[in-house]
């Protein structure tokens, strides 16, 4: 018994001692570090920024998840890397005079991953499947509207509509219409199998996706990469590591305080788009100030834009001083884009017509979740209190946050989204609908839901040019949100990757697109 | 030895109950609808209440509280811990059984660590004194004060990014390649072993320099023992009780707060996957998760127990 001891402890200083040997062998026998550079065969390596545990296309809002389905799935229609809408399964599309139908031809001989036939059968039946309101798809809103789904042939579907939509094939585009196997449906649409340029090889739960070329996509002879692998890095500081010490050649959301830190790299490119905006919404339906929009009115001039850039985006974002309509978007109306430029002077007068001159006590609901909700509070905070708001922060985690706001348990709140397209028709979903953690609680406003309706029903460009500008008059007036910042999303990546691009506004997610295109230099 | 083993067996079992039940109704006071979460993230998407109440239903979240916990220590009576909000592709068990091994590798890793290299630090602190005991305690200091996320940074700034002797972060699995599975484990292994060996080697130096002031110390060597002989074969030994039982209370806590080193490191252990499906809401994978570091917290314990009596028999009585 005596011995014992000293043995457990020389086997101990044994095992210790072997386990040195093994670290140091692999430390001299290791090979040189996994650069991208000494990369010469095919292989994109990705670095994303959140595990994807389940794929369904028709919810899936997060960036992860687009990237993913990007890679895997194919809808009728898709972007390129400047956001226009492009065919993709569907060949040709053409919209009826009245915008209320839609014929789309598809490619020939369209086979899924797994060789099975894509047909107009399978058109039907995914956008029916999206138009089911308990299938909680992305685009349910726009879906609502389909009237029925007619495929005279294997190769043509017909998509009439209740409602004439003419920003619909802007919402087919999305990854969340893309067309799904029929055995996804059982399990409530998730599909880890699809019509897109990869396929699924492997998954290390938690930990990677591999995938390799589908040679069953219309345009494999587009698709240079004969493998990929995702790697998923949540923190986005490890993110950027792997990607400055070549272990990947790509990686989303680039953090905003390390933006320099990429640009200052010569081998690495930083790819930004202004993406998701953040705005302020309000608890209208307790019928205190903030059911009056000069309230709204007063706050939405009260704030500081460019000091909530800085505060939680590192300068990396734009203010956004009216309706978040991208400058570039034909709708851009200069004008009403500062219609809420900040003006105290104005504020106070507001609050004071308001019956509020003195102020009032009001609860600012954010999240500690993300750092940036939370700085974006702090720093509105201040330029609320200069017109005599006086705020009381709460800010719990993400889902404590999205749960208060859902049930009206706030009275101003911090928010970020995006739309769904850059149509100037996804506002509809920041103003009209049941309740929701994203959008004003209580809010009505018939005049803003009927223009944007007709802004969908426009016959001319120039038609609905003039309905969008009543459009951004109406929010303007009203204040169904306050907007604040267009925060800038990034991807960055190895100079050696070329073709691929960030798409621009909220299309930003959908970028996985153009990695159709895209190679690897040797 | 028999008994005692079976009573802090029983016991465990009993703790494990009251663990279930505490973080069950926990998880189910604070707001968050898993739901809500699962159909939204930051995106604008519609969320119907039809949809909502679907995904309720799937999820058994529509049932009354009592009926809902009921199920789910029937659930664990048959071993079957449910499967994740996230995917019902995934099990809990199989997925914890997935993640867990990675967990305990960093954790063991970290603790073989503080063994070889803590006790002979703090033995030798305590023997030598003078300025040896001085830096080591300097340094045992810095080590336990030195946020662990810090040190895998800058782990990470020099090793992988300047130096690039080591990958940056990620894991890969030993079987499909050994030696990048250990490069990447060197780094976050080390990290995380900074605090435990520092807690290690204090402890030896204190429970050694209280060791040699005992009279029979100073017996052995009027009985003409060398002072090495004495030193290594006697108070070494007898010092080892309080650092097994520091030991094994860190093991045990390290298990459950490596999610910053995983963080740091990329590395797909428990940790992460806990504040992971704690901010989702999933019930079923955070459940999961507490009873088996629970489970393991009572194993660790036990086998502290039953070394107390392999080192000092006069326990074993």
């Amino acid at each position: 018994m005596a011995s014992r001891p000293r043995r457990w402890i020389s086997t101990l200083g044994a095992f210790g001692a072997a386990l040195a040997l093994v670290l140091t062998g692999c430390s001299n026998t290791a090979a040189p570090k996994p650069t991208a550079s000494n990369s010469t065969a095919p292989e994109l390596k990705i670095g994303l920024s959140a595990d994807v545990p389940d794929l369904k296309p028709s919810r899936d809002q997060g960036a992860a998840a687009m990237m993913l389905d990007t890679m895997i799935h194919r809808g009728l229609l898709g972007y390129d890397a400047k956001g226009q809408v492009v065919p993709a399964l569907a060949e040709s599309f053409k919209a009826s005079a009245d915008n209320k139908s839609f014929t789309f031809k598809l490619r020939k001989d369209l086979k899924f991953s797994d060789g099975s036939a894509l047909t107009s059968a399978n058109v039907k039946k995914t956008l029916e499947f999206l138009a089911t309101s308990s299938s909680g798809a992305k685009i349910g809103a726009t879906m609502s509207q389909l009237a029925s789904v007619d495929t005279p042939d294997e190769q043509t579907a017909v998509v009439n509509l209740k409602n004439a939509n003419v920003a619909f094939p802007s919402y087919l585009a999305d990854t969340t219409a893309a067309i799904l196997p029929d055995k996804s449906f059982g399990a409530q649409g998730t599909s880890w199998e699809g019509a897109g340029p990869f396929k699924l090889d492997k998954t290390q739960k938690g930990v990677s996706f591999t995938f390799s070329k589908n040679p069953n996509f219309y345009d494999a002879s587009n698709v240079n990469f004969d493998k990929a692998t995702v790697t998923v890095y949540a923190d986005g500081q490890a993110r950027l590591n792997a990607l400055l010490a070549g272990d990947v050649h790509l990686i989303d959301f680039v953090p905003w305080e390390s933006f320099d830190r990429v640009k200052q790299d010569a081998n690495l490119t930083l790819d930004p788009q202004s993406g998701p905006w953040m705005y302020l919404h309000f608890n209208v339906a307790k019928g205190g100030p903030l059911a009056n929009e000069k309230v709204r009115q007063a706050i939405a001039l009260a704030v500081n834009r460019e000091n909530v850039a800085k505060a939680a985006f590192s300068g990396q974002a734009s203010v956004v001083a009216g309706a978040p309509i991208s400058e570039s978007s034909p709708f851009y109306n200069a004008q009403l884009a500062q219609g809420w430029k900040q003006d105290v002077a104005k504020a106070k007068q507001l609050m004071a017509e308001a019956g509020y001159a003195n102020g009032f006590d009001a609860v600012l609901l954010t999240s500690s979740q993300y750092a940036f909700h939370q700085d974006t509070a702090l720093s509105v905070q201040p330029d609320l209190a200069a017109i005599g708001i006086r705020t009381t922060l709460d800010s719990g985690d993400w889902a404590t946050r999205q749960q208060k706001a859902a049930e009206g348990r706030y009275d101003i709140a911090v928010a970020g989204s995006a739309g769904v397209v850059n149509d100037p028709s996804f506002l509809v979903n920041f103003v009209t609908g049941p309740a929701a953690n994203n959008r004003s609680y209580g809010f009505d406003d018939p005049k803003l839901d009927d223009l944007l309706n007709k802004g969908l029903q426009a016959a001319t460009d120039a038609d609905r040019k003039a309905v969008y500008d009543q459009v951004q008059e109406r929010i303007i007036q009203t204040v169904p949100f306050a907007s604040l910042v267009g925060r800038s999303q990034a991807f960055a990546y190895s100079k050696k990757l070329s073709g691929f691009a960030n798409i621009p506004g909220f299309l930003t997610f959908e970028s996985g697109y153009t990695l159709v295109g895209a190679r690897l230099q040797a | 030895m028999t008994r005692f083993v079976l009573n802090r067996l029983l016991l465990g079992v009993v703790l494990l109950w009251l663990v279930v039940t505490v973080v069950f109704l926990a998880l189910h006071a604070v707001p968050g609808d898993p739901a809500a979460i699962l159909l939204g993230s930051e995106g604008s998407g519609a969320v119907t209440p039809e949809a909502l109440a679907r995904v309720r239903s799937q999820l058994g979240l529509d049932k009354p509280i009592l009926v809902q916990y009921s199920d789910y220590l029937a659930g664990l009576v048959r071993m079957d811990f449910g499967t994740s909000f996230r995917s019902a592709d995934i099990q809990v068990l199989s997925y914890i059984g997935d993640r867990l091994p990675k967990t305990l590798e960093l954790v063991l890793m970290a603790a073989l660590i503080a063994v070889v290299v803590g006790i002979p630090t703090g033995a030798l602190a305590a023997r030598i004194g003078g300025l040896a005991d001085t830096v080591i305690s300097s340094l045992t200091t810095l080590g336990i004060s030195m946020p662990v996320y810090v040190i895998g940074t800058v782990f990470v700034l020099v090793f992988s990014l300047q130096m690039g002797w080591f990958p940056a972060g990620g894991y890969t699995a030993i079987e499909a390649n050994p030696s990048a599975h250990f490069m990447r484990l060197v780094l976050p292994a080390i990290a995380l072993s900074f605090g435990i060996t520092s807690v290690v080697a204090r402890m030896t130096r204190s429970a050694v320099l209280e060791t040699v002031a005992q009279d029979w110390v100073r017996t052995a060597r009027s009985q003409g023992l060398p002072r090495s002989v004495v030193f290594r074969r006697h108070v070494i030994r007898n010092s080892l009780n309080p650092v097994v039982t520091t030991l094994g209370l860190e093991i045990g806590s390290l298990l459950g707060s490596t999610v910053l080193i995983e963080r740091v490191f990329t590395w797909p252990g428990m940790g992460s996957l806990l504040v992971d499906s704690v901010n989702s809401r999933d019930y079923p994978m955070v459940q999961g998760i507490v009873i088996v570091i629970a489970a393991l917290f009572i194993l660790i314990n036990l086998i502290v127990d039953i070394l107390y009596g392999v080192l000092d028999p006069r326990a074993r009585r």
